[in-house]
Order: structure tokens, then sequence, then C-alpha cells
């Protein structure tokens, strides 16, 4: 087993691997900006290195600042969290040609799964269900509008090296594809360095469903269930719950399938999601693989008992999977609010002093979070500050241990997304399990 | 051993200055710089809370939030401001902490601190002389040290003249970003 890991990341998801190391007895190295030089997960480590000032760029995406500091401390693994270096495939290289081993795929599944028309060409080629679009890459007008043609109106045309809601275009009717197909290419290449775009047919009011699998190195590709990640904000989860309210024992067992052998068409390891798209008619469609751990993992680790954390170390350590398909039992049901510092009607961020922290507790929560009392939520990262993620019998029994964690929560000094998770738990049709990707656009008008 | 001395690989790094006044004015809570006028209305809400014996009050407007709070049995008073506009362009005022060691009696004194992450080394091999002891007198440009990092030897110049007054990292010790390395007395001269 790995001796000392470096963990190149912050706040709740570095201290969420700080945890696990220390379970496995594996000795930990937080890295921090100037910024962060008093945060907990510094704190919590065994040693810890200051990689640069404030601004990303320069301190936790710095690649050789981060590959110094575990240089100098003698770490053997960096684990890189989610975000910053974790779906960089160059990182993943240079860790794997100096000998630091790098705690996710291999660069060359990050660099391919990263291509997301080329994973779409991959998985169709495999005879399974993609969302009806552009073979490949577009490269022409004229070929857009063939394409585009072909799948039929409405369409979004995306960035292939996008995500996170980057680079897309919706096109409702042929006259608009040409200037959306060059403003979508702008916008790729002065966002992603990269300008080719594909297009697929736009769903009205889908739901995403994306799927957990794990993989060892011999091949063994297991699934850990579904969640569901309808409710978003610009094109960003705010909410998740599994198993999803629409998905059947049946449509379960089909969708998991295909996201094992998705994976298995490449020879993934480690750790990844599969995110489809559900119509309203249940039929569902690939869209692309998440060559990391993702920020909703822990209500997968809810419902199975794995430590989704510690397999991943364990398989970058070269272990095969601890067990098989058919030892996972999907147990009640879980669901996670991310708290994000930010204005709960306008969503824009609200960074500040947090002068009263106090996490709630009790049976069936639990708080991911590198918060505490006078602490400064600093401008310069992301806004999520804390996930609740609660456990029951049911949904109905996770949400009502949702609407009391809600309730105990105290964070005094900002504004957050609290109130908002209140009034998403109050909707009825939220409590029935009606809603799909535009269910908070809907919600916020009215 | 040989090692460093036989790479040839030298790249200059531009070390970063933190000057002892900029270091003192960030050592503070974090809060920007408040206007005349903006300082009178926190005093008028303080003097509020008081009179109406409140221990809270936030109010908002035109994107600016003060928050203030009066506990009468710490008797300590605290005021936080957030500004978007403001607080995007002076990112410097969240205080770093590395450079929160270097208020000492040394006024005057500028910190050399490490540009990258990586070995301090104060000589260029084992077996030469450092490139500066304490009380030798610099000249801008001139070369301080080797930080080395990824198998490359950064050599650490002078931004100034000055007399080195203090060496603050042990040769061959891992230094962080930021972490002070000399203090330099910039008013000496030869």
């Amino acid at each position: 087993m790995f001796k000392k890991v470096l963990v190149a990341n912050r706040g709740e998801i570095a201290l969420r691997v700080i945890r696990a190391c220390k379970e496995l007895g594996i000795q930990t190295v937080a890295i921090c900006s100037e910024a962060d030089a008093s945060s907990l997960h510094v704190r919590a480590a065994d040693e810890k290195v200051c990689v640069g000032p404030a601004d990303a760029a320069l301190s936790y995406r710095n690649i050789p600042n981060v590959l110094s500091a575990a240089e100098i401390t003698g770490a053997d693994a960096i684990h890189p969290g989610y975000g910053f270096l974790s779906e960089n495939a160059h990182f993943a290289e240079v860790c794997e040609s100096i000998g630091v081993k790098f705690i996710g795929p291999s660069s060359e599944h990050i660099a391919l799964l990263g291509d997301k028309a080329k994973a779409r060409e991959i998985v169709a080629g495999r005879g399974l269900p993609v969302t009806p679009g552009s073979p490949g890459e577009l490269k022409s007008e004229q070929g857009a509008l063939e394409a585009a043609d072909k799948v039929g109106y409405p369409v979004i045309i995306k960035a292939s090296a996008g995500g996170g809601g980057r680079g897309m275009r919706v096109v409702n009717k042929a006259e608009d594809l040409a200037r959306a197909f060059q403003a979508a290419q702008a916008e790729a290449k002065t966002t992603f360095g990269n300008d080719a775009v594909y297009l697929e047919r736009y769903f009205l009011e889908p739901r995403h469903i994306e799927v957990q699998i794990v993989a060892d190195h011999r091949g063994h590709v297991v699934h850990l269930g579904e969640r569901d990640c309808s409710i978003q904000r610009r094109h960003q989860k705010l909410l998740e719950e599994t198993p999803s309210p629409a998905v059947n024992e049946k449509l379960r067992r089909e969708i998991c399938r295909v996201a094992v052998e998705a994976v298995k068409a490449v020879h993934y390891r480690n750790v990844g999601t599969v995110e489809f798209l559900l119509d309203k008619d249940h039929n569902f469609f690939f869209m692309e693989v998440n060559t990391r751990i993702q920020v909703e993992h822990a209500i997968t680790e809810m419902v199975t008992g794995i430590d989704l954390i510690k397999e991943q170390i364990r398989l970058a350590d070269g272990h095969s999977l601890s067990f098989k398909q058919q030892d996972i039992k999907l147990n009640g049901h879980s669901l996670e609010c991310r708290i994000n510092a930010e204005d709960p009607e306008k969503f824009t961020p609200c960074p500040g002093m947090i002068t009263k922290y106090s996490a709630p507790g009790g049976f069936g929560v639990r708080v991911d979070s590198a918060m505490e009392s006078n602490m400064m939520v600093v401008p310069f990262y992301d806004s999520m500050i804390a996930k609740i993620i609660t456990h029951g019998r049911d949904r109905q029994e996770s949400i009502a241990r949702m609407r009391r964690a809600l309730d105990e929560f105290v964070i005094e000094g900002i504004k957050t997304t609290i109130p908002l998770h209140k009034r998403i738990l109050n909707d009825p049709d939220f409590q029935k399990g009606h809603v799909s990707t535009s269910f908070l656009e809907r919600f916020l008008t009215s | 051993m040989s090692k460093r001395a036989s790479n040839k690989s030298k790249k200059n790094k531009k070390p970063v200055i933190v000057s002892q006044a900029v270091a003192s004015t960030q050592s503070g809570e974090g809060s920007p710089l408040l206007s005349g006028q903006q300082t009178k209305q926190i005093q008028e809400l303080i003097d509020l809370l008081k009179k109406n014996s409140l221990t809270e009050m936030e109010i908002e407007r035109e994107g600016l939030r003060i928050r203030v709070r009066y506990e009468t049995g710490q008797r300590t008073m605290m005021a936080t401001v957030q500004d978007p506009g403001m607080s995007v362009s002076s990112p410097a005022s969240y205080a770093p902490a590395t450079t929160g060691t270097l208020i000492e009696d040394t006024t005057g004194m500028i910190t050399i601190a490490s540009p990258i992450v990586g070995t301090f080394y104060r000589s260029p091999s084992p077996d030469a002389d450092p490139y500066v002891e304490e009380g030798d007198y610099v000249k801008k440009g001139q070369v301080l040290c080797i930080v080395e990092a990824m198998k490359l030897m950064n050599e650490i110049e002078s931004e100034m003249n000055g007399r080195i007054t203090k060496i603050l990292a042990e040769s061959t010790k891992p230094v962080e970003y930021g972490q002070s390395l000399f203090l330099i007395d910039p008013t000496a001269t030869s």
C-alpha cells in the first residue's frame, strides 16, 4: 500500500481523501494556496506545502509546484479530487513518467473519454444507445445542417472538449444553425483551446441519470447503481438522490448494463461515472463518462456501504476489486444537498466571513465540509462550502431527515442555498419525484 | 553531489518580493479599505445597536453588504464589509499567512520569498562556497541561492542592491511557495 499520499485539492474533498487515507494508515500531505493556509484540510494532514498564490492557475493547477511538493515530501501517490487537475491527461501522464501514482484512470483514458465526440462514437460503435446526433466532430456548416436534419430539431451544439455547461448552443430551426455553429466553434476555441464541436438532439425536460462504476486492472467492472441529478441550475447539479424515483428495477438493470459495457469497451479502470439522459418515455441515451470521483459520490456510499475513496486508492495501488456485482445490495435511499455560498435567488457568489457555523447531526445525517466558525469563504474558488447527505429506509424518510438537517444547519455571515433547498423539498412535484433538468427554472420563476 | 554541479539546465526565476510595509497592512482581518463615509455609516450602525440593546444587524444596498455585531459579554466589536466589486479587484486583502511571520523588529527590511516549491541550496554544489553570507552586500541581479524543482536548478536573484541581514532558510531543506528566504536591508550601501 502507498506510504504517503499528496492530496492535490482543497476544501471538503481534500478532507474527505485525508480521512480515507487515515483509515488506511497512509500518511497525508496537503497542498494549499496562500489564501487557504489556515484551512481545515491543511490542519488535518500530516504535512502541508504551500504551492502558490490565491489564483488557482498558479497554485492548485500549477503542475510543476504540485509535483515538486510531492517530490520534497516523498509522496508516492497523488489524489487529485475533483476539478483542478483531476481530468488533466497531461498531469496524469507526468505523474506516471516520474513514478508518482496518479489515483485515477490512466492518462490515455482521461484523454480518450475527455474527447466527448470520440467517446460517443466508441459507445455507438458497440451498438449502445447514444443521444441521436452527428456521428463525430462537425467539419462544416453544411455537415451540421445535414446532421441536424437527420436527428430533428431542436438540437444542441456542444464543444467536444467541453464540460460544465460551457460552449453549448441550443438551435430550434435550420435558419439559426449556421450562426450557432460558428458561435459554438469560437467559444469552444477560446474556452477549451479546441474548436471541435458536435451536435445531438435537444431533449425537453429530460432527467439526468448517471451510473457509478468501479473497475480494476483485471477487467472486472461493477456498477453501484444510479444517481438522479436532475435538479440543476445553469447545468450545475444542486441536489442528487439515489435510487432515482424514475428508475424501476427493469430499467436499472438495463441502464447499468449499458454503463458497464461502455467502460469495458475502452478497458477503463479505477472509478468513473457514466452519464445518461432519460426522456419522458423512459428511453435512455449515453452522454459521456466522467473520469474522476464526483461531488455526489457520497449518496452511493450511503446506500452501498462502500467507501469509494478507499476503493479508488486500493485500485490505483494495483489491488483487484474486493467485491463482485452480486455482493452489491442497494439499501434504502440517500439524498444530497449542496450548500453553496450563494444568493439563493440570484445565484451570485457570496464570499465573506462565516461568523457562526454549526453543522447538523444525528441518525442518518452526514455532513462533508471543511468549514468552521470564523472562517473566510474566499472568492477565488468554487462556491460549494458543504454537502449534507441523508440516508433513510426510503425516499420519504431521507427527505424528512434532510428537512430536519437543513433546519438545524446554522451558517451566519454569508448567504447560502439552504433556503432554496427547503423550498425544493417542500415542492409537491419534487415530493412525488416528478422532476427534470428544467425543474429549477420553472420553480424559481413561479 | 555532482548532480547539482553537472546540471546545466539552469533557469532564472524572479523571486517574490514582500516589503515590510505591505505585509503589515495585509495582516489585518482581510477587510478592504473603507471610505470615510462608510466608516461613519458603520459607526452609526454600532450606535444604533447599542441604543436599542441589539446584538446584530445587516444592511444591504447597491451590492454593498454591511453586517455589524455587538457582543456585550465579551466587549468586542466586529464589522465585516462585503463589496463584490471591491473584493474582486483587491484579492491581496486576504492576508497570506506565510508573510505573517515577517513582523519582527526589522523595520525597513525586505523579504525575499521563494517563487516556487522545491529544495533550497545556498551554494552551486556541496563543495562550493555559499552564494552569500549574512552581512554581505549584494547587487541587483546577483544570484542568492538555488531552489531545485523537478531536477531543475532555479537560480534566485536579488531584485535590488542592499545588504543581507538574515538568511531564513536552511540549505538542502525543502521550501514552499512564498517561504521567506532572505532579509535584505535596501538602504545599506557598500
